[in-house]
C-alpha cells in the first residue's frame, strides 16, 4: 500500500502546485495537500523526497516569493506553460515511426535507454494503437551517457561551458559556446565557439575533463549557421601561425585519408597513385601524430623544415627506445 | 508487462494516460488505453483507482479528477489541469532525436517520411534543431547492401580486407552472420574459413567483395557482437600517458588502470599485432612513456620509427 499512498500524494502535491494561482507555502501544502503527516519534521523529510521525485520526472517545480508577504516569503509552483509538453500534432505513423527508431537504434545503456524510451513515447501519446509496427533487431548502438544529455541541455538553454581539454600544448581550460553534439566516425564531438581563440572549434567529449561547468542561461548569442560534417582536426587547433603542409598517402589508404582530413584538401595523385594533400595545419605535434597513425604508408612532402624535423624526430625515436 | 507497477511506475503513466483520454473526448475504450501503455487490465484500474481520488482541498468530489470505468471504456473529466501530459525531459527528447537522427543517417531511409517529419516536430518544438547531428554511415553503401543480401540468403562471400593491427591486406573466405554498427562503425560478424574461427571485421576496409555460390547454416546468435576479443592469451605492455594520451584508455580495452599524479595514467594494453603498437607508440610521440612490456614487444617503438624512416631517406 505504500506505494500507492506514495503515488496518491504526489499527484495531489502535483494538482495543488500546477492549480495554485500563485506560490503557495510550505504550511499552506502540509494542511491543505492530502496525505501528508501534520508532524513537522516527518513532513518536511516527505515533502522534499516528493520534490526531488516530481523534478526527476522532469516536473519543473519552482521556488518563488509569495507577492504581498512580509517579511518575504518562499512559496512553490509549477508553471503550466512549462510542465506542459506542446502540441506536436504527430500523425500515428510518426509516432510508429519515432518507436521503430528507438528500437533500431540504442542511445547509450540498454536499460536507461529503454525505460526512457517508453516514457517519451507515452508523453507522445503511447505506443500507437493498431499500427503494428514491425519489431526489427537492433542494428546500431551508439554509446552516450550523462555527459551528452549534459552539452545538450547546455546547447538548448545557451549556457557557456567550461571544461579541461588536452592539446599539443597540454591540457589547458577552454570556454566554449556550445552550439551543437554530433556523433560521427565513432566519437562524440561538442561544436561551439571558444571563445579565447575566437574561433569555431570542435571538441571530443571522450577528451573533455569529467567535470564541465556550465553557466547561466542566455549566456551568449544565438550562434553563426553551423556549416554540415566535421571540423574536428586537431592539428588545426594549435597557436603557431599556419603553415601548409603537403603529403602523399598510398592508394589504397587514401579514402581514410581523405575522410578525415576532409575531401576539400585532396589536390591530385601523384605517379605512384599515391594521393597528394593539401593540410592547413596550426599544430604540428598533432599533426606528426596523425600522419604516424599510416606508418610508411604516408609521406610528407613540405614544408622542408618541418619534413627535416619530422626525420630528425624519427632518428631519435628509432636509435632512443631501445626498452 | 505484468505485476504491481512502483508508485513511480504509476506517476509515469497516470501523467500520460489521463491526459490523452481527454484529448479522445474523455472516454477511450479499457483495451485501447492498455495496449498504448504497456499496462495489463489490473494495472490499468488500480492506477485509475488512485486517480480518481486525486485533487485539490477541500476534495470535495467537484474538486476531484472524474475518473471512472464503465462498460468497457475509461472516461474522464478533468478540471483545467493535467490537459496536456508533462513535457519531455532533456535526457529524453535527446534520445529520440538521436536515435531518429542515427536512423534517417543510413542508406535507404525516406528524408522525407514519417520519421523524418517526426524527428524535425520534436526538434522544433523543443528548440533542438540543430542541437545534435548524427551521423552513422561510414561504410561503402554497396558493400553494406551486398552483405545484407548475402546473409539473408545464406551465401558466403569472399572479401579482400585490411587488417589494421597487421598493416596487410589478405583475401578471406567469410560466413556472413550479421551486420551492426557499434560505436558509429559498420561491422561484419562471421566465421572466416581462412582463420578457421569467428572474426568481426569492419566494413570501410573491405576493399572488394564477391557473393559465393557456396551456402552456409546460419548460427543463433544470442551474445551481442563484441568488436573486441579475448586478450587473456596476448602479450602485453605497460604504458604511463600524459594527460594528453589518456583517450586512449577509454579507447581500446585495458587490462589494467592506474592514476598517477598529475593526471597521468599508467596502462596496461593487450597488443594483437606489432604494427598495430608500432602505429599507436609512433601516434603518441612523448606522451606516452613505456614503463615495461613483453620481450616479444621489446623495441617496437624503434622499429616502427626506422620503418618509416626508409620511406624518407631513400
Amino acid at each position: 500500500m505504500a506505494a500507492a499512498d506514495k503515488f496518491e500524494r504526489q499527484m495531489n502535491l502535483l494538482a495543488a502546485l500546477l492549480d495554485a494561482p500563485r506560490p503557495i507555502s510550505a504550511e499552506q501544502i502540509q494542511e491543505r495537500v492530502a496525505g501528508y503527516s501534520a508532524d513537522k519534521d516527518a513532513f518536511r523529510r516527505t515533502f522534499e523526497r516528493d520534490k526531488d521525485e516530481l523534478r526527476e520526472l522532469g516536473v519543473p517545480v519552482q521556488v518563488a516569493t509569495i507577492p504581498a508577504t512580509f517579511p518575504e516569503q518562499q512559496g512553490y509552483l509549477v508553471d503550466r506553460s512549462v510542465y506542459e509538453l506542446p502540441e506536436l500534432e504527430l500523425e500515428a505513423d510518426e509516432i510508429a515511426a519515432l518507436r521503430l527508431a528507438l528500437q533500431a537504434v540504442r542511445v547509450g545503456d540498454p536499460s536507461a535507454h529503454e525505460s526512457e524510451s517508453s516514457a517519451a513515447l507515452w508523453r507522445l501519446g503511447g505506443l500507437a494503437g493498431g499500427t503494428a509496427v514491425a519489431v526489427d533487431d537492433e542494428i546500431a548502438a551508439i554509446p552516450a551517457d550523462h555527459r551528452q544529455t549534459q552539452l545538450f541541455h547546455a546547447v538548448l538553454e545557451r549556457r557557456v561551458c567550461r571544461f579541461e581539454y588536452p592539446s599539443s600544448g597540454g591540457v589547458t581550460e577552454r570556454v566554449v559556446e556550445p552550439w551543437r553534439v554530433g556523433y560521427e566516425r565513432g566519437h562524440w564531438y561538442l561544436t561551439g565557439f571558444d571563445q579565447d581563440r575566437s574561433d569555431q572549434r570542435q571538441f571530443r567529449l571522450d577528451r573533455m575533463s569529467e567535470k564541465i561547468v556550465l553557466g547561466e542561461p542566455d549566456g551568449f548569442s544565438d550562434s553563426a549557421p553551423l556549416p554540415e560534417g566535421s571540423t574536428y582536426r586537431p592539428w588545426d587547433d594549435g597557436s603557431a601561425d599556419q603553415v601548409l603542409a603537403v603529403v602523399c598517402v598510398d592508394a589504397d589508404q587514401a579514402p581514410w585519408a581523405a575522410e578525415m582530413l576532409g575531401e576539400h584538401t585532396v589536390v591530385g595523385v601523384d605517379g605512384n597513385g599515391g594521393t597528394i594533400f593539401n593540410v592547413p595545419i596550426t599544430s604540428w605535434p598533432a599533426f606528426r601524430s596523425f600522419l604516424l597513425s599510416f606508418l610508411d604508408h604516408a609521406e610528407l612532402l613540405e614544408p622542408p623544415e618541418l619534413r627535416a624535423d619530422l626525420i630528425e624526430w624519427l632518428e631519435s625515436t628509432a636509435a632512443g627506445d631501445r626498452s | 508487462m505484468s505485476g504491481v507497477l512502483s508508485g513511480r511506475q504509476r506517476l509515469e503513466r497516470a501523467l500520460a494516460i489521463v491526459p490523452w483520454i481527454d484529448s479522445q473526448g474523455g472516454t477511450a475504450a479499457v483495451e485501447d488505453v492498455c495496449k498504448r501503455f504497456d499496462l495489463d487490465v489490473e494495472q490499468l484500474q488500480s492506477c485509475l483507482e488512485t486517480v480518481s481520488m486525486v485533487g485539490v482541498y477541500p476534495y470535495t468530489p467537484d474538486a476531484l479528477l472524474e475518473v471512472f470505468v464503465e462498460s468497457g471504456h475509461v472516461h474522464v473529466n478533468l478540471p483545467d489541469y493535467f490537459t496536456r501530459p508533462l513535457r519531455l525531459t532533456p535526457t529524453q527528447t535527446f534520445g529520440l532525436i538521436a536515435a531518429g537522427r542515427a536512423l534517417l543517417s543510413l542508406p535507404g531511409t525516406d528524408a522525407e517520411g514519417p520519421l523524418a517529419r517526426a524527428i524535425a516536430k520534436v526538434a522544433a518544438a523543443t528548440g533542438a534543431g540543430s542541437a545534435v547531428a548524427i551521423d552513422l554511415d561510414t561504410a561503402p553503401i554497396e558493400i553494406l547492401q551486398e552483405i545484407q543480401s548475402a546473409t539473408s540468403a545464406t551465401r558466403m562471400i569472399e572479401i579482400d580486407y585490411y587488417s589494421y593491427a597487421r598493416d596487410a591486406w589478405s583475401t578471406r573466405r567469410v560466413e556472413p552472420w550479421r551486420v551492426q554498427a557499434i560505436e558509429g562503425k559498420w561491422y561484419l560478424e562471421g566465421y572466416c574459413h581462412s582463420a578457421r574461427d569467428v572474426r568481426v571485421f569492419r566494413l570501410d576496409r573491405i576493399r572488394s567483395l564477391l557473393v559465393l555460390d557456396d551456402r552456409f547454416t546460419a548460427p543463433t546468435l544470442e551474445a551481442p557482437l563484441e568488436i573486441f576479443d579475448g586478450v587473456a592469451d596476448l602479450p602485453s605492455i605497460t604504458l604511463d600517458l600524459e594527460p594528453a594520451a589518456t583517450w586512449v584508455a577509454k579507447q581500446y580495452p585495458m587490462t589494467s588502470i592506474e592514476q598517477l599524479s598529475g593526471g597521468r595514467l599508467r596502462v596496461t594494453l593487450a597488443v594483437s599485432a606489432r604494427p598495430w603498437l608500432e602505429r599507436l607508440l609512433l601516434r603518441l610521440g612523448d606522451d606516452a612513456q613505456i614503463v615495461r612490456s613483453d620481450d616479444s614487444l621489446a623495441g617496437t617503438r624503434a622499429a616502427g620509427a626506422r620503418r618509416v624512416l626508409v620511406r624518407y631517406l631513400q
